[in-house]
Formats: C-alpha cells, sequence, structure tokens
C-alpha cells in the first residue's frame, strides 16, 4: 500500500521533473519557475472545473486545457524574456527564472485569492478498489497507468522521432547543432514549452490529490528539484528512477522519520552531489 | 573605489551620525535594518564579486547567528554583548563543515549544493521544538535596556557593521583578497602560480558566513525575536537581489542596493503589502535583463565592465 502511494507521488514529481531537466538538457537553463508552473496548472484545473458544465467529459477536457494553458504562459516567457539571456552567465539566468516564481506566486495570489482550493475527482474514479485486500482510491490507478504512458510516450519521442534526435543532439553540442543548419533558437522555445506543459499535466493531474494552495510551488519545486539533481540534470531515465525513488523515500520517511524525511532527502542530494555531482545518470561536465 | 570615495565616505558617515538628531524613531529602524542588510549582502559579495561563487544558501549562516544569539542569550544565560561576538563563531564553524564540500563544485552546482545545506538548515530549525521553538521561534530577545532605544540601537548596529565593513574591506585588499580574485578569473592559472584555490575559497566562505552571522545576530536583537523563516530559501536571495541591484562588482554596490531594497520595499509593501514580492521578482528580471552591472554600474560607467558574476 505504502509502495503504491509512494510511486503515486513518484509519478507526479516526474512529469514536473522530466520537464525541469528536460529544459536544463537543451537550453542549460535550471528553471526554477517550474514548481510555479505546476501550481498554475493545478489552479487551472480548479477554475475549470468550476467553469465547465457539470457533465462526465469536463474534467476530462479540463485535464486537456490546463496544461496547454501552462505551455502557453511558459512559450511567453521563453519568447519574451529568456531568449534574452541565453548567452549570460548560467547563475544569472538561474535568479531571473527565481524572480519569476515571486512574480508568478503573486499574480496567482491576486487572481485566485488566498483559500485552498480543491479538485473533485470525477464521478467514474471517485471510488477505490481493492489492492492485497485493501482500498486503493481509483484516482491513483489513473496516475499509476497515465505517469508510465507519458513516460513511454517520452521515449518513443527521444528515440523514435527527428524531434526527439534534434533535443538529444542539442544536449550534447548546441553549437555543433546550429552550425548544422538547425533552427536552435525555435527548438529551445518548443523545449521549453514542452517542458512547461509537462509541468502543468502533472498539476493538473495532482489537484484532486491535494489542497490546491498558494505556496505548493516552493515544495513542488524542492521536491522536484531534489529529484533531478539525484538522477542527473538532462537525464531523461534518471528523473524517472529518481523520482520514483524520492515518492517511496518520502511516504516511507514520513512513516519512519517524519520529523526528519525532508532532510533525509536533501541529505541524499548532498551526498549526490559530493559523490556523483553530474547526478546518478547524467553526465560529467567538461 | 574612486579617488572621490573617501569624501563620500566622510559624508555619509556624517549623515549618519546626525541622523537620530532630526529622523523619528521609525526612519532610524529603517536605517538599522539598511545597515544590517547591507552588511549581510556585503559579506555575501565578498564570495560572489570578489571570489565568483554564487551561493544560494546564505540564510544559513544568517540564521545560525541569530539562532545562536537567541540561545545564548536565553538558554546560556549570556548577555547580549557577550553573546553578539560568539554567535557569529557559530556561523563561520557552520560555514566550515557545509563549505568543506560546497567549494569542491562549481557554478551551479555550487549554488545548488548550498541550496541543500540551507535547507537542511531550515528543517532542523522548524522541527527542533525543543530547542528553537519550531514555527513559533524565540520571542523576547532584547538587548540590554541601554541598547534598547531606536537611537541607541541604530548608533550600536552603525558602529558594529562599520567595523565588519573595514574588516572586510581589508580582507579584499589584503594579499589574500587579490589571491581570491586570481581564483575567480582563473583558476587553472591561479593554481600554476602557487595559489592553493580550493583552501582560498573556503576561507573566503567561512569569512562571508561569520560576517553573515554578525549580520543575523545583530538583526536577532534589532527584532527581538528570531523565527525559521530566517534560514527559508527567499531569505538567501535576498542578499543575492541587493548584491545584484547594487552591482556586485564594487565594495559599495551591496551597501547602495541594501538602501535602495529597503527603501523601495517600505514605499511598496506600505502600500500594497500583498504585491511586495510582485515587485521584488519584476525589479530581479529588470536588472537582470536591463542593468547587468546593478546601479552603481550605471553610474561609474564603463571602470567596472558589465560582466555577468564575473
Amino acid at each position: 500500500m505504502q509502495v503504491l502511494s509512494g510511486l503515486s507521488v513518484g509519478m507526479f514529481l516526474f512529469l514536473v521533473s522530466v520537464g525541469m531537466s528536460l529544459i536544463f538538457g537543451v537550453t542549460r537553463i535550471v528553471n526554477l519557475a517550474h514548481g510555479s508552473f505546476y501550481m498554475v496548472g493545478a489552479y487551472l484545473m480548479v477554475t475549470l472545473v468550476e467553469l465547465l458544465p457539470d457533465r462526465p467529459w469536463s474534467f476530462w477536457v479540463a485535464l486537456l486545457v490546463a496544461p496547454l494553458g501552462v505551455a502557453l504562459l511558459g512559450g511567453v516567457i521563453e519568447v519574451g524574456l529568456l531568449r534574452l539571456i541565453y548567452r549570460r552567465d548560467p547563475l544569472m539566468q538561474l535568479i531571473l527564472t527565481f524572480g519569476l516564481i515571486l512574480v508568478i506566486g503573486t499574480l496567482v495570489l491576486i487572481v485566485w485569492g488566498p483559500d485552498n482550493k480543491s479538485v473533485s475527482r470525477p464521478d467514474v474514479l471517485a471510488g477505490s478498489v481493492p489492492v492485497f485486500g485493501q482500498p486503493f482510491p481509483s484516482y491513483y490507478v489513473l496516475v499509476l497507468a497515465l505517469a508510465p504512458a507519458v513516460a513511454v510516450a517520452l521515449w518513443l519521442i527521444f528515440y523514435r522521432t527527428r524531434w526527439g534526435m534534434l533535443i538529444r543532439a542539442a544536449t550534447v553540442d548546441r553549437e555543433m547543432l546550429g552550425a548544422l543548419g538547425v533552427d536552435v533558437s525555435a527548438l529551445y522555445t518548443q523545449v521549453f514549452v514542452f517542458g512547461s506543459w509537462l509541468a502543468g499535466l502533472g498539476g493538473a493531474l495532482a489537484a484532486p490529490t491535494v489542497a490546491v494552495a498558494i505556496g505548493m510551488d516552493g515544495d513542488v519545486l524542492t521536491t522536484a528539484f531534489v529529484v533531478v539533481v539525484i538522477g542527473g540534470l538532462g537525464s531523461f531515465a534518471g528523473s524517472f528512477v529518481s523520482a520514483l525513488l524520492v515518492g517511496l523515500l518520502q511516504s516511507f520517511g514520513i512513516l519512519v522519520f517524519p520529523a526528519i524525511s525532508i532532510v533525509l532527502l536533501f541529505a541524499l542530494m548532498a551526498v549526490v552531489l559530493i559523490v556523483r555531482p553530474w547526478g546518478l545518470f547524467g553526465r560529467a561536465e567538461e | 573605489m574612486t579617488a572621490s570615495a573617501p569624501r563620500v565616505i566622510a559624508i555619509a558617515v556624517a549623515v549618519l551620525a546626525i541622523a537620530p538628531l532630526v529622523l523619528p524613531p521609525f526612519f532610524l529602524q529603517l536605517l538599522t535594518e539598511i545597515a544590517i542588510v547591507g552588511l549581510f549582502a556585503t559579506a555575501f559579495n565578498l564570495l560572489m564579486g570578489y571570489g565568483g561563487m554564487v551561493s544560494f544558501g546564505h540564510a544559513a549562516y544568517f540564521a545560525l547567528g541569530a539562532y545562536a544569539a537567541a540561545l545564548l542569550v536565553k538558554k546560556a544565560g549570556l548577555p547580549m554583548l557577550l553573546a553578539l561576538p560568539v554567535a557569529p563563531l557559530v556561523a563561520a564553524a557552520g560555514a566550515l563543515v557545509f563549505g568543506f564540500f560546497i567549494v569542491r563544485l562549481t557554478h551551479t552546482y555550487f549554488a545548488m549544493l548550498s541550496l541543500a545545506f540551507a535547507q537542511i538548515v531550515f528543517t532542523v530549525i522548524f522541527k527542533w521544538k525543543g530547542l528553537t521553538g519550531g514555527d513559533d521561534g524565540l520571542l523576547d530577545v532584547w538587548p540590554p535596556p541601554l541598547l534598547k532605544s531606536p537611537a541607541a540601537y541604530y548608533y550600536f548596529t552603525l558602529a558594529v557593521v562599520g567595523l565588519c565593513l573595514l574588516a572586510l574591506h581589508a580582507i579584499i585588499d589584503s594579499p589574500f583578497g587579490y589571491a581570491l580574485r586570481a581564483a575567480r578569473e582563473s583558476p587553472r592559472r591561479a593554481r600554476f602560480i602557487g595559489v592553493d584555490v580550493r583552501r582560498h575559497q573556503l576561507l573566503a566562505f567561512v569569512l562571508s558566513g561569520l560576517f553573515s552571522g554578525v549580520a543575523g545576530a545583530l538583526f536577532a536583537f534589532y527584532n527581538g525575536s528570531v523565527f525559521p523563516d530566517f534560514a527559508y530559501f527567499p531569505k538567501s536571495f535576498e542578499p543575492l537581489v541587493v548584491a545584484l541591484l547594487g552591482g556586485v562588482h564594487s565594495f559599495y554596490g551591496p551597501l547602495a542596493g541594501a538602501l535602495g531594497f529597503k527603501v523601495l520595499e517600505w514605499l511598496i509593501s506600505r502600500q500594497w503589502p500583498i504585491y511586495w514580492p510582485l515587485f521584488l521578482g519584476g525589479i530581479v528580471v529588470l536588472v537582470i535583463i536591463v542593468l547587468p552591472g546593478g546601479f552603481v554600474g550605471l553610474v561609474s560607467g564603463g571602470r567596472w565592465r558589465a560582466r555577468p558574476a564575473a
């Protein structure tokens, strides 16, 4: 049981961190605003579920549209701001995306107000199914099914399409890719939009399982950050394995040592950074 | 530093000295906060501007200084004037332990590991209710009656901050300071001429932690209480934003940044308290895109090349 809920937490983490990792792999920007994208995805889900008529399909429409809204936001940020600073020191980029956390967080507070929101699960998935004789919420079954599906889809995109090939090429050598005539700037935008979409999907999917609240951006960011660092920045498989690892660690950590489960997480990250700074699955730089 | 710097400093000191005669207590408190933030940002800039190392977790050392000061006074019963010099040593010890690992990494990874350690400090403070009071913080951490009035604590803060700034200036002007710059510009060449790069960076990290601890301890007594927020990650960005705002390529940049930052914070949060983070974020974005050299970079023109985080 604990394993299953740990895995479901890992699935949300995977969606968020793989987007973050993908963006880093191609653009070399550590997008600290990624947790904010996740939060916006969850809030858009709240609004869409409220706005749409109460039909069986409206939840699924919302789940489809909310991540697209986040993708649009990501596109605006990439074209309007990040594009101007790709040549600058990576730390400046890091600080800029930190500034975006504050801006997006405050805007969300203004638009949606300070109260916690919740999204009800669709009727089909409102109950629970027995797993090993214990009730398991059926919504988590959806999560457990959908996230690996996304993982497989991503793998197919990365390794079986031309676009995926370009992304992999960009993570290895961007200048060379540009020299070969690929429009790297457009690729950056596409990847940033795609990564934002993944974060939005994570947020929209998580909305029915958590209290949608101000501050969820920071919580997700810190955890996703740990996931990405442990897995290796820019590594796709790394994100998957380490998201599951961190999800499990979190749900067991809370059982065993509730007080220090976060310390455990950061201690693990510190150890990884000291021993293998490029992460379990990443490549060493320079 | 330009030739007119001593004159500017003399005027600034004179203005600050007579300020309590003309300003109401509220502004003295604002100036006290500016001095403390200025010291915190200058200590931070020893790493960022001169060492080329950007820490994303400096709140840890600020909080260690603040909590050490509060605990020494409340639990160990030390008088404030004794707690104040001891507390920064705790921050420096923390910086030594964490820094030992952090300086092994560079750039983004350096920033991330420093953030990870700061989050650990935050969590320990937050969860260790028995010692730190957890979420409730530690209250009633006041200076002795003699220093309790805004004007008295203002003069006291100015004196302590002034001494620390002199020390920091001396450090930056020393052979050590130049070796640190050399390590920033080219670690490999610095190593060739016999500079132990890692040891210099670690020493800079510890010194930076020490003076951040002084700022934290001063703030604890100014505030009368300490809270886990002191170690939370937005606090780590405060010196970064301040230094960036003022310009990281000048000793006085972070001080100018602290003035601008605090005045702006006061003006904006007085009008629209919930919009302050929006403005802060907007300012960070604007400064990075439009003013890479900060405001001091704007004034001193081409003297300091507007290079990102040299």
